[in-house]
């Protein structure tokens, strides 16, 4: 494996439910992301990708096949290693935003920074630097019901950031917002990622943003069809 | 520790920000503690009502018929036990008291009845107390009585100075004690001799006596000497006497049942409310769980702040019922009726309140177990 590969997994296969009633999600899929890549995974609804995104972070288990991230094989990781994986080394962007509404804008970031054992203090502040490197300065302090989906979604991307890891996920990012915006927040996002080195993989079917990608790999019916 | 506070933040942010469940996670904590208290309040009241004789006869001992259990006079008690207890080392004084029940003639014609105590002159050990109106001496005066202020319309209209036939002798209203209200009739007080003659009890017989321990000495030891002196009569020390008529109101009247079930209803019906709402507000926040969960949290993590929830749901919820309870307290207390709030039960039920909670969120913790974190990506 090259020293600047971030992910990879090889022969994955994901099979939902048993039986007569199984599917197969996943079949013998291999699939690579390198340092600083920006890598969109591509397909039509029910093609898989989700389910390789899940598996990469680590929040799914894969039926076979090997995971390795940063050079460490976490196929058969303890189901108790995976919290700290995930909070060390991902950090996701989420169709929905997924943020916490009881919780302001730069609240929801520092969240991370806190689990992570950052003092409130040195938290609250890089979460403060990140939201306005989204350019939400102004919104520090709102809660996310009074956020547009736009706003939602860069604090979502400034939480992702927080704590600098490696490897960022990000399931249909721009699915809930208009066309214009999810340009904006794609770029912003490809930007940000690359002053920090991280590594981006990116699940879309918006062909609006294909160009922004380093890589696009079309997945279809559990396979990878194309990876250019 | 950092951790700990983080989570404990959300979770304490997470349950204000939802109102509605705040609120009706809240109420069944209020409704626990309300009903619990109210029950244990007016319980704790009736026993303090049935041992408050005890409590105010200012004796460290107390001779009694042989298996007495509570304070009704039952077999009597010889005066030769008198004598032989004042003899004791270490006996400071001893005194009889004699008690009996004693029919008051109403004017309307009916009758109603009295527990009729007889203290000694002076002393007056064994009562009477909490007097509002005239005092002690009066019962030196010829054929006088004082009653229960609260029994005055009960007991056909009665003032200082009123006249009422009881046992069939001629009696005069001297006082009037307040909220001296046991299970059955109501205490009134007479001398010693008039009590003795109204009762018609022999001159060598009386219902207790009350002995008063040397400071100095040992009330244990004193209790054997006596009770080596009088060996067919109990001597018993005032906390031993206090448990066991509360022991016999516990187990023989069915109160303890009563009380028991109440409470014990009290507390489930705000387990099942509290429960209900912690798990509802989890379901309803199942994806930021799920959210947490994908960020890095343990399950352990979510346990700390379901148990966070518990312990302000606990601690706020029990401060508003107390207060609620104090109130009602406040509002109902009367002669016949007084919720004994004791600061031990608060601090018992903000414990058991937060116990119950945590208890309770046992079942979304249950659900919380089962939250995938890939379910964010669905």
């Amino acid at each position: 494996m090259s020293n600047s590969r971030v992910v990879e997994v090889q022969g994955l296969t994901k099979t939902y439910g048993g039986g007569a009633v199984s599917v197969q999600a996943l079949k013998s899929v291999d699939f690579h992301a390198d340092r600083g890549e920006f890598v969109m995974l591509s397909g039509p609804s029910g093609s898989g990708k989700t389910t390789l995104l899940s598996i990469l972070g680590c929040v799914l288990r894969a039926s076979s096949g090997r995971l390795t991230l940063f050079d460490r094989d976490i196929t058969d990781a303890r189901e108790e290693e995976l919290p700290a994986l995930r909070l060390h080394l991902i950090g996701f962007i989420f169709q929905g935003f997924n943020l916490i509404a009881s919780l302001s804008a730069s609240e929801n970031v520092a969240l991370v920074l806190r689990l992570r054992g950052i003092p409130p203090k040195e938290a609250a502040a890089e979460a403060r630097e990140l939201l306005t490197e989204v350019g939400m300065p102004e919104k520090i302090d709102t809660l996310p019901r009074d956020l547009s989906g736009g706003q939602r979604q860069r604090v979502a991307i400034a939480r992702a950031l927080a704590g600098h890891p490696p490897l960022l996920l990000a399931d249909e990012p721009t699915a809930n917002l208009d066309g214009h915006t999810g340009l904006q927040v794609t770029e912003m996002l490809k930007e940000l990622a690359r002053t920090r080195g991280s590594t981006v993989v990116v699940v879309t079917h918006d062909n609006r943003i294909f160009h922004l990608a380093d890589r696009i790999v079309h997945i279809e019916d559990g396979r990878i069809q194309e990876d250019q | 520790m950092l951790r700990l506070r983080t989570v404990a933040l959300a979770g304490v942010r997470m349950m204000f920000y939802d109102k509605l469940k705040f609120a009706g996670t809240l109420f069944g904590v209020i409704f626990a503690v309300v009903l619990t208290n109210q029950q244990l309040g007016v319980f704790l009241g009736l026993l303090a009502k049935n041992t408050m004789f005890i409590d105010n006869a200012s004796a460290e001992l107390w001779i009694v018929p042989a298996s007495t259990e509570t304070l009704q006079p039952g077999k009597p008690v010889s005066m030769s036990a008198l004598y032989q207890a004042r003899t004791t080392p270490g006996v400071l004084w001893a005194e009889p008291l004699l008690s009996g029940v004693a029919t008051v003639s109403l004017p309307s014609g009916g009758s109603e009845q009295v527990t009729l105590v007889g203290t000694r002159p002076d002393c007056w050990r064994g009562g009477p107390w909490n007097l509002i109106a005239g005092s002690s001496s009066v019962l030196r005066r010829p054929d006088t009585m004082i009653f229960e202020d609260s029994e005055r319309d009960k007991l056909g209209g009665l003032n200082l100075g009123s006249l009422r036939e009881v046992n069939g002798h001629r009696m005069t209203v001297g006082g009037f004690t307040w909220g001296l209200l046991p299970f059955g009739p109501s205490y009134a007080f007479a001398s010693y001799d008039l009590a003795r003659e109204l009762l018609k009890t022999p001159s060598d017989q009386t219902s207790f006596i009350l002995v008063g321990v040397d400071p100095h000495a040992d009330v244990a030891s004193v209790r054997a000497a006596v009770q080596a002196r009088v060996p067919t009569v109990q001597v018993l020390t005032r906390e031993e006497f206090s448990r066991k008529i509360v022991r016999y109101l516990l187990l023989r009247t069915g109160m303890g049942v009563t009380f028991g079930t109440s409470t014990f209803f009290g507390l489930l019906v705000g387990l099942v409310i509290v429960s209900l709402t912690m798990f509802s507000s989890v379901i309803d926040n199942i994806r930021e769980f799920g959210t947490l969960k994908a960020l890095g949290c343990r399950t352990r993590d979510l346990g700390i702040l379901l148990l966070v929830q518990s312990v302000v749901y606990g601690i706020v919820g029990s401060i508003a019922g107390l207060a609620l309870v104090s109130r009602v307290a406040e509002g109902i207390r009367s002669p016949k009726m007084a919720l004994v709030l004791p600061h031990i039960l608060s601090i018992a039920t903000v414990a058991l309140m937060i116990l119950l909670c945590a208890v309770a969120s046992l079942l979304a913790l249950l659900r919380i177990r089962k939250v995938e974190p890939a379910m964010v990506f669905r």
